[in-house]
């Protein structure tokens, strides 16, 4: 590749920051990898940061100057949210609605108890909604002018309150922004160091509430995340790297930190992002195409499903509590890890969940005082892991039998191998029922897809999963508790450009087009700022379509013209809902425009052939049937088309493999274990 | 699947793992509603429920609402259970032929069988409020009705579907009765389609766990929950009797105060009885409600469960209860066809009601909500005709623990965005907020109920409106303050200033006119003078409490923007004596 164009295969960083430990890959332009492990700094992630960054580099002889790209996956944002962390910020808002955030949808959640419920407090209490006067039609025609005035008091205001950033969302702004520009503009001038979003540039879609929750999010997180990569570019550049850092949003792309910093609320699920990304980079080295992602950790699993490689996009996200309508990856989370909680209810039901015992104290095995039974201890009371980290760490079986005799079994009448079966019955049910969410709810049959399992705890679980949805494959990545920074390796630089429809029913198709053409030059302007150069530049049209009156649309693929897409949009809704409406008028709401800047991707290299699988070892498993002597494999020690049987236990280094009788293993190439399920599935 | 056990009874990890089951089978079928169904009512404001019951019929798991009966017991009663088949599909929402299981005739429930093989496994259950299905007004129900036959068609217990087939005439008939047959027709088909996705997965649920094991499971949750709702009723309720009284302003006819009559019997032998036969005698105009037997343990059993994850809301919570007693004539037992469209308002002043049987028997339950809010706007712009459904919120009741909530409608049901109204309707929306000084002062606040103040833009429109408490404010409780009332204005501060009845239809607006919407909130609970300053300062700045209100109940001086403790402390000595309960002044036993 010529050294004119900076998006072909270079040597790369990626640098993942979890809350125990850094993880730093770097790897060549050949593809070779090495990777460093440091302490997370909490207090400055930017010391682990460039520690890690420094301490891979010299493994792997690589000058700094070097280096062309970092990729890095923060949960910075996240935690922000989600403990309450962000900064004092005030929301100006059309005058009349100060009460917009408090009144909300006006509903006691659904699945909430009437009696009970009390209403969360809002990310900005009312005493910080300022109002101005001015007012929009749904039109986007100017009904009030904007008082000026109104917007200085309401700039003092800010002042006095001493918030550090401000979200301005005022009613209608997302058919026409001149209002919320105005309101920008003047706040800017009287509020110095003070950090502003508009509600148009975050998320320019109808519902008033929604949109203002979206930007408050954004607004309140802004100067946290910008110091934090202000300070990490500053930190790189100080050691000579002076390649772009790019970061990973909720979209499973990459965008510069200049962008991150304008709108952070779209890096708010970018861990799990990166995950599946990496799991899709590794399924389709392998072969594979259609995979559902399981991705196991302590306290939850997160669910994704993709057809065709492709990861769906949706705008019905939430954070915490809140709705958060911006692009991120479809996926579905349950309260399910190998740290959850099992307990006996006072009526004798065994339950496992939501609570967990989290990092400490942790499962009872680890032995820093945890003393309740988790998902994790009854994998060790059935023999699921013989050791932890590769070694580094002993499992305490006692006290996980205690745990488990105390907590579960004694107050059932079971046998503690009984209880274990039990407690992952509960929890491995939980999960199907969020791949059946992802599948079978969304029009597909699970039977179909390759289930991958990554995470910590992703492998122990994944062929009980499998035969319990009747997937006959399973690919184990090659790093399945770090696959992380394999997604941040693969990812490509994302973004969305949308545009409402203002007018509801059929739209003429010169509006159409002039719609998307607009939306692809916002594209295009994107592209040139984060140096994407032509070859490398992919957009798509897609559209937001439902039958008139409903509220709730499908994205469905542009075909060109309506009447094509009304057609494949009553086709998917065929699929999903089991009916279409042939006599009902087939509405367009919005379109979008997925621009892809294409990074060339992680490049794998094959594994050398195998010597033929080896046991290092033999571990007595309970299996439900009977207990079995299971041999034990070093991954590290299996090469390309080494095969055993199950019942097998596969240890290495970040994940333990449990492969049950009646499957097949075989070593892949591409370095991915793939378990096959020997009995073909009647269907 | 590749699962399949047969045991006949269901140990209690399977017992978790079919309710997990169950609830996710809930949840799928309310996401295929919410996301195909056309009315605004259904999709937005999200007024539709599902539930799952067992092979004979009784409701095994449901939504968090208390409103429910027994629902296939009407259909059971015309077509026996044992000549039901794979692929047959009831409806219904016949008011007085369910016996109260649907309690207005816009709410319609559309219910099959589940099959595994030849055996009977279940059944599953959608239902959602239909914006218009004829009757005297757009939007069917009206506070001018007198008889239900004004409420629009109604459909008796009936097969929609035998093995799969459909009976197209029937459901012809019925759109043709609406007057938005497209929305009517585009929400039926979201109903069956929820229905027939509820089918099938509970027949995987049967054939991965077997019928008996499924069967064991189900009768095992109602067994439970009405276990735990009955050592909740005994540990609450001593031996004799409790009273409690509550009121609704009237039925839009002349009527005034009307009474809601609560006895709660607990006998020696621990039978729990409730009673409500001294209620007073049902009325002309349309708030008579056709409570089926069941909704007062679901009510009761919904505040004992909590939200307590462990337990589901099923038919165990009435089984609860020996006996409910009702008057035939009464406004909680009308005679057929008085005219139900506006039971809502007398629905939540029962919840309410049975809360006060708690507060008096000491346990403590919310203080009273007021009853949400409905506003039917018809009207047109040159030749296209609309109808607006708005719901309002209102402030929900203190609880012991909590300020009651701001501003929300009931479970589940949202509203309509502002932006979504304007882009819909010929309206604009002046202001949308909190009603400060609505919430019922006390050491945890009631819920302030909402302001909407519509701009009219129609050529002309006919406002049908339903708002309670005007003159019977929700009661606080232990101390607590009753909630402020709200109230309908046209063309507020103006000459041309005028107030609507809140409960009345058949009000002409025009283009131009103002309508201002202010709502009631929920009683507060507890001595107002124990509110921590700080609280009450938050909610002076909030915009939830004036300043005069902080001052003259609260005790707590504020000036430039902080709490002025000094003279605080020196109001708050001067403590106001309080009783059981409030509504406009203190008393001990309200009437």
């Amino acid at each position: 590749m010529s050294s004119t164009d900076p998006v072909s295969s270079v040597v790369s960083v990626a640098v993942d920051i979890g809350g125990t430990f850094t993880d730093i890959t770097v790897q060549d332009r050949q593809g070779q990898a090495w990777t460093a492990k440091t302490p997370s700094t909490p207090g400055d992630p930017s010391e682990a940061f460039l520690l890690g960054v420094s301490q891979a580099l010299s493994k792997a002889g690589i000058p700094s100057h070097d280096v062309r790209r970092v990729l890095h996956g923060t949960t910075i944002a996240t935690n922000m949210i989600l403990e309450n962390k962000a900064v004092a910020t005030a929301l100006v808002t059309t005058r009349g609605f100060r009460h917009v955030l408090e009144i909300g949808r006006q509903d006691i959640p659904r699945k909430a108890n009437l009696y009970t419920w009390i209403k969360p407090a809002r990310p900005v209490p009312p005493a910080h909604v300022f109002e101005v006067s001015e007012r929009l039609s749904a039109e986007g025609n100017v009904l009030i002018e904007l008082d000026e005035e109104s917007v200085r008091e309401a700039g003092r205001a800010c002042l006095s309150a001493g918030v550090r950033s401000v979200a301005v969302c005022l009613l209608h702004a997302f058919a026409q922004p001149v209002h919320e520009r105005r309101v920008v503009g003047i706040l800017t001038d009287m509020l110095p160091g003070v950090t502003i979003t508009a509600s148009s540039d975050i998320l320019p879609v109808v519902r008033e509430y929604e949109r203002s929750l979206a930007t408050v999010i954004n607004a309140q997180v802004m100067p946290g995340v910008s110091s934090y990569v202000r300070r990490l570019e500053e930190r790189l550049t100080g050691y000579g790297i002076a390649a772009p850092l790019l970061l990973m949003k909720s979209n499973g792309g990459v965008a510069s930190g200049g962008s991150i910093c304008r709108s952070p609320a779209t890096t708010a699920l970018s861990g799990p992002a990166a995950g599946v990304v990496g799991a899709r980079a590794v399924a389709m080295a392998a072969g594979f195409s259609d995979i559902i992602t399981v991705d196991i950790g302590g306290t939850s699993a997160d669910i994704c499903l993709m057809k065709d490689g492709a990861i769906r996009l949706t705008q019905h996200g939430r954070i915490g509590e809140w709705p958060l309508p911006l692009p991120m990856v479809d996926m579905v989370t349950i309260g399910a890890g190998g740290g959850s909680l099992a307990r006996v209810t006072p009526d004798g039901v065994l339950a496992v969940g939501p609570e967990s015992a989290g990092s400490v104290p942790g499962p009872a095995a680890y032995r820093r005082g945890g003393t309740q039974a988790t998902v994790t201890d009854a994998h060790v009371v059935l023999g699921h892991l013989p050791s932890l980290l590769g070694g580094g760490m002993d499992i305490d079986v006692q006290a996980a039998r205690k745990a488990i005799a105390d907590t579960v079994a004694n107050p059932l009448g079971l046998e503690p191998g009984e209880a274990a079966r039990g407690i992952l019955a509960i929890a491995n049910n939980a999960m199907v029922g969020a791949i059946r969410v992802v599948s079978v709810e969304r029009g597909y049959d699970p039977r179909d897809f390759v289930l991958v399992p990554f995470g910590g705890a992703g492998p122990l679980h994944g062929c009980a999963l499998a035969e319990l949805v009747g997937i006959r494959t399973v690919l184990i990545p090659p790093s399945p508790g770090v696959l992380c920074a394999q997604g941040l390796l693969a990812a490509d630089l994302r973004a969305e450009f949308s545009r409402g429809l203002r007018a509801t029913g059929t739209p003429d198709a010169v509006m159409v087009e002039q719609s998307f053409t607009a939306a692809e030059t916002d594209a295009t302007t994107w592209f040139t700022e984060e140096g994407v150069p032509d070859a490398r530049r992919e957009m798509s049209r897609v559209a937001l379509m439902r039958y008139a009156g409903q509220g709730v649309e499908l994205t469905v693929p542009w075909p060109g013209t309506m009447a094509q897409a009304a057609e494949t949009f009553a086709a998917e809704h065929r699929a999903l809902y089991g009916f279409d409406l042939p006599d009902a008028t087939v509405e367009l709401v919005s379109l979008r425009v997925e621009a892809v800047g294409r990074l060339g991707g992680a490049i794998t290299r094959s594994l050398p052939p195998g010597q033929g699988a080896r046991a290092t070892g033999m571990q007595t498993v309970l299996f439900a049937s009977e207990p079995l002597e299971t041999p034990v494999y070093d991954r590290t020690m299996l090469g390309a088309g080494d095969t055993f049987e199950g019942p097998a236990i596969v240890t290495q280094l970040d994940a333990t493999t449990l492969v049950p009788p009646g499957w097949h293993a075989v070593m892949d190439e591409s370095g991915s274990l793939i378990l096959r399920h020997k009995i073909k599935e009647s269907r | 699947m590749t699962e399949t056990k047969t045991a006949e009874t269901c140990d209690s990890v399977n017992l978790e793992i079919i309710r997990g089951g169950i609830r996710s089978i809930q949840a799928e079928m309310e996401a295929l509603i919410e996301r195909t169904a056309m009315s605004p009512f259904i999709r937005e404001k999200k007024d539709f429920y599902t539930a799952v019951f067992d092979a004979s019929g009784i409701m095994a798991v449901c939504s968090n609402n208390p409103i429910f009966g027994d629902l296939v017991g009407p259909v059971a009663r015309d077509f026996p259970l044992e000549t039901m088949r794979e692929g047959d599909l009831y409806w219904y929402n016949d008011c007085y032929g369910s016996m109260g299981a649907v309690s207005h005739s816009n709410d319609q429930v559309f219910l099959a069988p589940v099959f595994l093989g030849e055996r009977r496994v279940g059944f599953v259950m959608s239902w959602a409020h239909f914006a218009d299905i004829g009757g005297l007004r757009p939007g069917s129900i009206s506070p001018d009705t007198t008889d239900i036959f004004q409420e629009g068609i109604i459909v008796p217990p009936m097969k929609l579907a035998t093995g799969g087939v459909y009976n197209d005439a029937a459901l012809t008939m019925f759109y043709r009765n609406s007057r938005y047959p497209a929305s009517a027709r585009g929400d039926t088909r979201a109903l069956i389609a929820s229905v027939e996705l509820g089918v099938t997965r509970m027949r995987e649920l049967a054939s991965r766990f077997g019928p008996a094991c499924l069967g064991d499971a189900l009768e095992q949750l109602v067994f439970r929950t009405r276990a735990v709702v009955q050592k909740c009723l005994r540990d609450v309720f001593p031996v004799g009797t409790c009273r409690f009284v509550d009121r609704i302003d009237g039925d839009g006819h002349g009527s005034g105060t009307l009474r809601l009559v609560f006895e709660m019997t607990r006998t020696e032998d621990d039978h729990f009885i409730i009673d409500a036969t001294a209620t007073d005698d049902q009325s002309v105009g349309p708030v008579n409600f056709l409570m089926n037997r069941d909704v007062p343990g679901m009510a009761l059993g919904l505040y004992f469960l909590g939200g307590n994850p462990d337990h589901v809301m099923n038919a165990g919570a009435p089984r609860s209860l020996d006996e409910v007693r009702l008057r035939e004539g009464s406004l909680l037992q009308p005679r057929f066809p008085a005219p139900l469209g506006m039971r809502g308002l007398t629905m939540m002043r029962t919840l309410s009601a049975l809360n006060g049987l708690l507060s008096v028997a000491g346990s403590p339950a919310p203080a009273a909500h007021s009853s949400y809010v409905v506003v039917l706007l018809r009207g047109h712009v040159g030749e296209r005709h609309f109808l607006m459904s708005d719901g309002i919120g209102v402030g929900y009741g203190a609880r012991a623990y909590g300020d009651g909530p701001d501003g929300v409608y009931f479970v589940a049901q949202e509203n309509y965005p502002v932006e979504f109204l304007e882009l819909e309707y010929p309206v604009i929306l002046r202001e949308y907020g909190l009603n400060r000084d609505s919430g019922g002062p006390g050491r945890w606040r009631g819920g302030c109920g909402i302001i909407r103040e519509f701009e009219i833009l129609a050529d002309e429109a006919i406002l049908a409106i339903r708002l309670d408490g005007v003159h019977n404010p929700p009661w606080g409780a232990d101390g607590g303050m009753s909630a402020g009332p709200g109230r309908v204005v046209v063309n507020p501060g103006t000459p041309r200033e005028r107030h609507l009845k809140p409960l009345s239809d058949g009000n002409r607006l025009v283009k131009g006119d103002i309508l201002r919407i202010e709502t009631g909130g929920g009683g507060g609970r507890g001595h107002p003078f124990d509110r921590p300053p700080a609280s009450v300062l938050a909610d002076v700045l909030g915009g939830m409490v004036s300043t005069a209100a902080a001052e003259n109940i609260y005790g707590v001086v504020i000036a430039d923007r902080t709490v002025d403790m000094e003279a605080t402390a020196a109001l708050r000595k001067n403590r106001y004596e309080t009783k059981d309960f409030h509504r406009g002044s203190y008393a001990h036993v309200l009437d």
